[in-house]
């Protein structure tokens, strides 16, 4: 669920970023609605709208997996813009005028400048996203889904022993959380660039 | 008379209300070397820009190679692939080596293969003498050396004209002499060059004219000898004479 969300919102950010930054007014207006609207209200609010709302409004029915699937990329996507937004706007106008002169095109900038780098600067804000998201998916809670929260509640319902129980689920959570970190930084290290390094 | 490589006529430019060009003819010729010098918000840069269509002029017409670049449905892009450009700040893709900076315009403009966009870009790094630093990244070279690197960025495309846009107004003196060596390097080479610059050793010593601006005009050219020792231009007179001699 993590991953998906993430995946779903990776594209999501990117592509309203670029929106936001190179886009038209009408498009940046409609980038800003969405992402307020979702950093502007609680996780959990969300998912029960999506689930609850959708079907009444559309008539469309579906399960409680799609609509957290679908509520946590749109999430996601809106914090995931502001990161990829900073990323975008730190690969300098100069750089950006230095393409055009060579007679590259807008995609090709995109492709050969703007990306590289900016897919490098924003590996550490993303680290953050990925933890964050990782932990709230406990809110999928509220729509039933089984996921390790949920799962942890059962047990410790069917055993009495809720102590255990829930301090074996932080467990899971605390070393999964550590070894993402891990790997993220090896990533960062691996393709780390001499220069590179800016904060947003 | 040789082929007119770049040319402009009547060119303006209006940034709001502001007029920063108004009203600019010229051209230069296939292996000719001109200076631009002026006082600040005199217009060189937006000239040089729009010469090098970074930006559309508000009037006029620019002409590259006799055609109006502006006027009939040309591919801007493959222009400007022929237009080098050297700018102030020397604008490397900080995420690319030396050699990849220079590599990437042969590679993916002008479509060559790896080994042959590789070769191209070694040599271009050979004439700014930084063949041995073709490894490094950008923040690991000095800011002569980045903009050397510029200069040779532009040279792999084999123009047929380089902008230089005050290209050594950032560096320390030490560091100007380097990339102006270069420069006059190029010049002798007969690349033809169109350069903003207070350096008048090397306007003296490689310009076959210069220009003076001044409030959005070229108010006064000739060749160096002439303009620089007996400006006519009162506006000239003075802007020289605080440049040489201090207040």
């Amino acid at each position: 669920m993590t991953f998906l969300g993430l995946a779903g919102g990776f594209v999501l950010g990117i592509l309203s970023a670029l929106g936001d930054v190179y886009g038209t007014k009408l498009m940046k207006v409609i980038i800003a609605g969405y992402v307020e609207f979702f950093r502007g209200s609680p996780l959990i609010v969300q998912l029960l709208f999506f689930y609850f709302s959708i079907p009444a409004l559309t008539g469309l029915n579906w399960d409680a997996f799609t609509a957290g699937a679908v509520t946590l990329m749109l999430n996601s996507g809106a914090y995931q813009k502001g990161y990829f937004k900073g990323a975008i706007e730190a690969v300098f106008k100069d750089q950006l005028m230095a393409a055009k002169s060579l007679g590259m095109t807008f995609r090709q900038t995109l492709r050969h400048v703007v990306l590289p780098q900016a897919l490098r600067i924003v590996i550490p804000p993303w680290t953050n996203e990925y933890i964050s998201l990782g932990l709230s998916t406990s809110a999928l809670i509220v729509l039933g889904i089984r996921e390790l929260t949920n799962i942890s509640k059962s047990i410790a319902a069917q055993t009495f022993r809720p102590l255990e129980v829930y301090l074996f689920a932080s467990a899971i959570y605390f070393i999964w959380i550590t070894v993402s970190m891990k790997v993220f930084d090896w990533i960062y290290e691996r393709v780390r660039i001499p220069g590179l390094e800016v904060n947003i | 008379m040789g082929e007119v490589v770049l040319a402009c006529e009547g060119l303006k430019k209006r940034y709001g209300d502001l007029w920063v060009l108004k009203g600019i003819d010229f051209e230069i010729e296939k292996g000719q070397t001109k200076v631009i010098i002026g006082p600040s918000g005199s217009g060189k840069s937006t000239f040089l820009r729009l010469m090098g269509l970074l930006e559309p002029p508000t009037e006029g017409k620019i002409y590259f190679e006799g055609k109006d670049v502006y006027g009939s449905g040309l591919d801007l892009n493959m222009i400007r692939a022929k237009i080098g450009f050297v700018f102030q700040e020397p604008s490397l893709f900080r995420h690319l080596t030396a050699l990849g900076n220079v590599k990437l315009g042969p590679k993916v403009v002008l479509k060559m293969k790896d080994d042959e966009a590789e070769r191209k870009a070694l040599e271009a790094l050979k004439t700014v003498r930084l063949e041995e630093w073709s490894h490094h990244y950008p923040a690991q070279l000095s800011g002569g050396q980045q903009q050397r690197v510029g200069i040779a960025r532009a040279l792999a495309m084999d123009p047929d004209i380089i902008l230089f846009d005050e290209p050594t107004a950032s560096l320390d003196i030490e560091l100007t002499w380097e990339v102006i060596d270069v420069m006059k390097d190029l010049a002798r080479r007969g690349v033809t060059m169109l350069v903003v610059t207070h350096e008048l050793g090397f306007a003296k010593e490689v310009a076959d004219e210069i220009l003076f601006m001044d409030d959005g005009r070229i108010i006064e050219s000739g060749p160096p000898e002439e303009l620089l020792k007996n400006p006519k231009s009162p506006r000239a007179r003075e802007f020289l004479r605080r440049l040489i001699g201090g207040v």
